[in-house]
C-alpha cells in the first residue's frame, strides 16, 4: 500500500515551485509555531497548513498526520501534567507516585503541555505536506551543488521520509507474520528498526549516487540560466517555476508579520503561574494571516489565467 | 621495408592484480562455514583480468566473494564500505581504488542484487536519464540515450511510471537501464535474474549478450542460476571462500565443478554427468546437439545407447546410478502427500477470488485447493498475481469478491526478508529452545550471536524464513498451510537442497507448502504440484512433472533438453536415456 506521506506527481503550485520555494513556504509555518505560544496562532497556523496541504491535493497526508500529531500532542500534555510540578489551578491530587514523588495535576501545566503537543503537531503537518508535494528528485538535484561531495547527506536529506513512510507499512505488515516463538514487536522496537531501516537505506541509495555520478563536478549550466539560477543543469529545474515568487512572498510575509507581531506583544500567552490568554489584534492579525497562507496552493481559476 | 606498427594494446576492460579484502569490523558479514577465511578477509589473493568485450560469469557458492569482488570492481570496496585492502583494481585503465565510484561511473555500471535499494528517483524516466544528467549530458542526448535503452530493455511502457508501482522483475530492468544508460565499458551485474520470471531471465541474458557483441561492452555477471547463462558465457570466474577457485572456458568449468564443487553443476551437466556423457553441455542447445548426434535421436526413436557410442559420443552406463534414478512412470523420489493428510480440511480454500490493486484486477476469479501435506509451486510471469494471491491468504489483502481461506493457520514470508529483522541480534529475534529449534532448521545456528544486517543475503531469506516458522516448526502449533514467495533468491544450489528438505519436512508434518518462485529447477525439486498463473487466472494446474514438461519457459533444463513428458530432473533424465537403451 502506498503510504500517504509518498510524494505524488500533481499538477499544483506547489508541486511546481522550486524545493527552496516549497521550503520557504512550509517553513513559515514551522517558524510561527516555534515562535509563538499563543494556542490561538498555533492553531492558525496548524489550519494553515492543513489547507495548504489540502489545496495541494495532500488531504490525506494532512490527515494522517493530523492523527499523529494530535497524539502526540495528548501524549505530550499526559507527560508534562505529570512531570511539571507548577501552577497554582490544581485540578487533580494524585498522591505519592514512584520515581514522580508527589504529583498534582494543574490546569497549567494541561495548559503548557498542549502549548508544546500543538507545536509538534503544527511541524509534523507542515512535514507531511512537503513529504507528499515536494519532489525528492528535485530536493536531489537542488542539492547537487552544495552537498556534491556527500551523496549520504543528500541521500538522508532527500529520501530518508518517504523511504521510511513505504518501510512503515511493510514493517507492520511483517510484524503480523512473524512466528509465534519470535520475539515480540513492541511499537519501541518498530520504531527504532524503521529508522535504522531507513538509515541503511538512505546509505543504500547514497552508494547509488555515488555509482551514478552524484559527486562529480557539476556541468556549467548555461549562460542565459545561470543568469537567474543556481540549479540550471537539472531536469525540471532549469528555470525557476512561476509559483515560485508566490511561495517565497507568502512565507516572507507570514514569517515577517509573526516576528513584528511577537515585538508587538501578539503573543499574549502565559501558562504559568496562572493562565493569561491575552488576544490583542495583533494577535488575531498573526492568526488570520497564517491561515490565509494556507490558501497560496489554491489554483486560480481557469477564466483568471487566461485573462 | 618498413616495419609494421605494432597495433596497440587494448587496455583491460577490469584488471585486479592480488586483491585482498577485509570489511571493516562494523560491516564485515557474519561468519559463514564457507567462508573459512583468516582474519575476516572476503577476498584473498584474487588476480583476473577482463578483456574488451568479453562476458564472464562469476560463479559460487553464497558468502564466496562474489558480490565483494563486484563491489571492488565498481569502487564501493573501499570508498564506500571502508575496511582494508591490498592489490590494484584498474578499470579501463583508471585506478579504482584511488577514484572511486564517482569518477568510475562514466566507465562501469553496476547493478546490485536488489534493485530497490539502488532506485534513487520518484519517476522511471528520471531514474534512467539520472547519470546522464550527472555528467551534463544535454537534455536531448539525454532524451535518446533513454528512449534507446528502454527500447532495448523493452520497458519504454515504464517511462512514465512512479518507481514504487513497479514489480521486482521492473524494478530490476530499470536498474539495468539505469546502469547502461552512459554505454559503459564494463557492467557488473550481481544476480539480475533473481528477480525475473524465466522469461525475462532468459531475455535479460541474451540481451546482454546482445549488447556485448554489438556494443562491445564487457560483461561481469555474478549468478547462482548458471543454466541461464553459461551458453551466454565467454568464461567462467568461479569463486571459492574469497579466492578464484576456476578461471576458464564455460565448458572447463563444468569439468572443474563436477569433481570440486558439485553444487555449482547446471541440470543439462548434470544429466550428462550422471549418464557418463560428454563434452558436459553449457546449454540446451550444445546438449541436444550431442544427443541428436546419436543416430537416430534419443527419446525419438530406440537409438538408447548404442547410438550414442556408435556416434562418437562418450557413454559409459556401467558408471551410472541407475538404481538411483527414477522414470517418468515410477514413483517419484520426492515424498507424495500423506495419505492420512488428505482425509484433512484443505490447508487453503480460494474460491471465485477477485482481487484489485489500484485500479487493476491482480486476481480474476481464481479457484484453487491446496491440501494438507502437499507441496505446491506457484508460478507465472512477473505480475502475474502470486504474491497477491498469497498474501490474499494471509490476510494482508481484501478481495473485492470471492474468498480465500488458511482455516488451520498460514505462516508467510514475503519477498522482503528485511522486513522480518527488526533487531540487533539473531539470538534476540529467536529467543528459547523455540527459536534456536527455528535456526537450526534453516541452517543458520552458527550465527546466532551475529547481527542481523551482517549477514549475507541468502543468509538473510534464511534467518526471516525461521522468524517465520519459529515456534511451528514442529508439534501442534504447525499451520495448515507454509507460503514462501520467492524464497531462494540469493540462495546457493546447497541452501536450496536444505530448503527443499525443510519443505518435504513441512509437508510431511502435515502443513500444505505453497512457494511462489520463479526458479524452475527448484520448483522441480520440491513440488508434487505446479500452479500456473497468467494474467490473474490459473493457466495450468497439475504435476510438477507435467506441467515443467510441457512448456518452453516453464519448464527445467532437462526437459528442455530431452522433450520427453514428465521428464524433468536429471534423475529422471538419466532413467529415461538408460529406459532408451533398454529398449534399443
Amino acid at each position: 500500500m502506498r503510504s500517504p506521506f509518498a510524494y505524488t506527481p500533481r499538477r499544483g503550485p506547489l508541486q511546481a515551485a522550486s524545493p527552496g520555494a516549497a521550503v520557504a513556504y512550509l517553513g513559515a509555518f514551522v517558524a510561527v509555531a516555534f515562535l509563538y505560544s499563543s494556542p490561538l496562532v498555533l492553531a492558525a497556523a496548524g489550519l494553515g497548513a492543513a489547507l495548504a496541504g489540502r489545496f495541494a491535493g495532500a488531504g490525506g497526508a494532512v490527515r494522517v498526520a493530523l492523527r499523529m500529531g494530535l497524539t502526540l500532542a495528548l501524549l505530550i500534555v499526559a507527560v508534562n501534567a505529570l512531570v511539571v510540578d507548577r501552577g497554582e489551578t490544581v485540578l487533580l491530587r494524585l498522591g505519592e507516585l514512584p520515581l514522580l514523588g508527589e504529583v498534582n495535576v494543574t490546569a497549567e501545566a494541561l495548559a503548557a503541555g498542549a502549548t508544546i503537543g500543538l507545536r509538534a503537531a503544527v511541524a509534523m503537518v507542515a512535514f507531511a505536506v512537503y513529504s507528499a508535494c515536494v519532489d525528492p528528485d528535485r530536493v536531489l538535484r537542488a542539492l547537487r551543488p552544495v552537498a556534491r561531495r556527500s551523496a549520504l547527506t543528500a541521500a538522508l536529506i532527500s529520501r530518508l521520509v518517504p523511504v521510511a513512510a513505504a518501510d512503515a507499512s511493510r514493517l507492520r505488515e511483517a510484524s503480523r507474520l512473524r512466528g509465534p516463538a519470535a520475539a515480540p514487536l513492541g511499537r519501541a522496537a518498530l520504531a527504532r528498526r524503521l529508522l535504522t531501516g531507513s538509515l541503511d537505506r538512505a546509505v543504500d541509495v547514497a552508494a547509488t549516487l555515488e555509482l551514478r555520478g552524484y559527486s562529480l563536478q557539476p556541468p556549467n549550466p548555461p549562460r542565459s540560466i545561470a543568469a537567474f539560477s543556481t540549479q540550471g543543469w537539472g531536469k525540471g529545474s532549469k528555470r525557476r517555476s512561476r509559483y515560485d515568487r508566490r511561495f517565497y512572498l507568502t512565507g516572507a510575509v507570514v514569517l515577517l508579520a509573526a516576528i513584528a507581531g511577537k515585538l508587538l506583544g501578539a503573543d499574549g500567552f502565559h501558562a504559568y503561574p496562572t493562565i493569561e490568554l491575552d488576544p490583542t489584534p495583533a494577535t488575531l492579525a498573526v492568526s488570520a494571516l497564517a491561515i490565509l497562507a494556507g490558501l497560496a496552493p489554491m489554483r486560480r481559476p481557469a477564466g483568471r489565467r487566461n485573462a | 621495408m618498413p616495419e609494421l606498427a605494432t597495433p596497440p594494446r587494448a587496455v583491460p576492460a577490469l584488471a585486479i592484480e592480488r586483491l585482498s579484502y577485509a570489511y571493516s569490523s562494523a560491516t564485515r558479514p557474519a561468519s559463514d562455514p564457507h567462508l573459512g577465511l583468516d582474519a575476516g578477509r572476503v577476498l584473498h589473493d584474487v588476480s583476473l583480468t577482463l578483456a574488451p568485450g568479453e562476458f564472464a560469469v562469476l560463479a559460487g557458492r553464497s558468502a564466496s566473494g562474489k558480490t565483494t569482488l563486484l563491489r571492488a570492481a565498481c569502487g564501493l570496496v573501499p570508498h564506500f564500505h571502508g575496511g582494508e585492502i591490498e592489490g590494484s583494481v584498474e578499470v579501463a585503465g583508471i585506478d579504482a581504488i584511488a577514484a572511486g565510484p564517482g569518477e568510475l561511473a562514466s566507465v562501469v555500471g553496476y547493478v546490485a542484487q536488489d534493485p530497490e535499494t539502488q532506485i534513487v528517483s520518484t519517476t522511471v524516466a528520471a531514474e534512467i536519464a539520472l547519470p546522464l544528467e550527472m555528467r551534463g549530458d544535454a537534455p536531448a542526448s539525454r532524451a535518446r540515450a533513454v528512449e534507446e535503452v528502454a527500447l532495448a530493455l523493452a520497458i519504454p511502457q515504464l517511462l512514465d511510471r512512479t518507481v514504487d508501482t513497479l514489480s521486482g522483475g521492473e524494478l530490476q530492468r530499470v536498474a539495468l537501464a539505469a546502469a547502461l544508460v552512459t554505454r559503459p565499458k564494463l557492467v557488473l551485474l550481481d544476480e539480475p535474474t533473481s528477480q525475473l520470471d524465466p522469461v525475462a531471465g532468459d531475455e535479460l541474458i541474451w540481451l546482454l549478450r546482445r549488447l556485448n557483441e554489438e556494443w562491445g561492452v564487457s560483461i561481469l555477471l555474478a549468478e547462482h542460476r548458471l543454466e541461464r547463462c553459461l551458453a551466454a558465457a565467454d568464461r567462467v570466474i568461479a569463486m571459492s571462500s574469497g579466492a578464484i577457485g576456476f578461471d576458464g572456458a564455460p565448458s572447463d568449468f563444468l569439468a572443474w565443478a563436477q569433481s570440486n564443487d558439485t553444487a555449482l553443476e547446471t541440470p543439462a551437466a548434470r544429466l550428462f554427468s550422471l549418464s557418463g556423457l560428454e563434452p558436459l553441455p553449457t546449454g540446451v542447445r550444445q546438449a541436444r546437439q550431442t544427443l541428436s548426434a546419436a543416430t537416430p535421436p534419443l527419446g525419438r526413436v530406440a537409438g538408447g545407447w548404442g547410438g550414442l557410442q556408435r556416434s562418437g559420443v562418450n557413454f559409459s552406463p556401467e558408471n551410472h546410478p541407475r538404481t538411483a534414478a527414477t522414470s517418468p512412470g515410477e514413483k517419484s523420489s520426492k515424498p507424495e502427500t500423506p495419505p492420512t493428510a488428505r482425509q484433512d480440511p484443505p490447508a487453503a480454500t480460494v474460491r471465485a477470488l477477485w482481487v484489485e490493486l489500484g485500479e487493476a484486477d491482480v486476481l480474476r476469479g481464481i479457484d484453487l485447493t491446496i491440501r494438507r501435506g502437499e507441496r505446491v509451486a506457484l508460478m507465472g510471469r512477473n505480475g502475474a498475481g502470486k504474491s497477491t494471491l498469497l498474501r490474499t491468504l494471509a490476510g494482508l489483502v481484501d478481495p473485492v469478491r470471492g474468498r480465500a481461506e488458511a482455516a488451520a493457520g498460514i505462516a508467510l514470508l514475503t519477498q522482503s526478508p528485511g522486513d522480518y529483522l527488526v533487531r540487533e541480534r539473531v539470538a534476540d529475534e529467536l529467543p528459547g529452545d523455540a527459536g534456536r529449534a527455528a535456526l537450526r532448521s534453516v541452517g543458520l545456528e552458527h550465527a546466532v550471536e551475529a547481527d542481523p544486517r551482517d549477514l549475507s543475503g541468502g543468509e538473510r531469506q534464511r534467518l526471516a524464513l525461521a522468524i517465520a516458522l519459529a515456534g511451528r516448526t514442529e508439534g501442534a502449533e504447525l499451520p495448515g498451510l507454509v507460503a514462501l514467495d520467492e524464497p531462494t533468491r540469493g540462495m546457493d544450489r546447497a541452501r536450496r537442497c536444505g530448503l527443499e528438505q525443510l519443505i518435504e519436512g513441512l509437508a510431511g508434518r502435515g502443513a500444505g507448502v505453497v512457494v511462489a518462485t520463479h526458479d524452475v529447477e527448484f520448483a522441480a525439486a520440491f513440488a508434487a504440484r505446479v500452479v500456473l498463473l497468467g494474467d490473474g487466472v490459473v493457466i495450468a494446474d497439475g504435476g510438477a512433472a507435467e506441467v515443467l514438461s510441457g512448456g518452453w519457459y516453464f519448464a527445467t533444463e532437462v526437459a528442455r533438453i530431452l522433450d520427453l513428458p514428465g521428464v524433468v530432473t536429471p534423475e529422471q533424465g538419466v532413467a529415461a536415456l538408460i529406459d532408451a537403451e533398454a529398449g534399443r
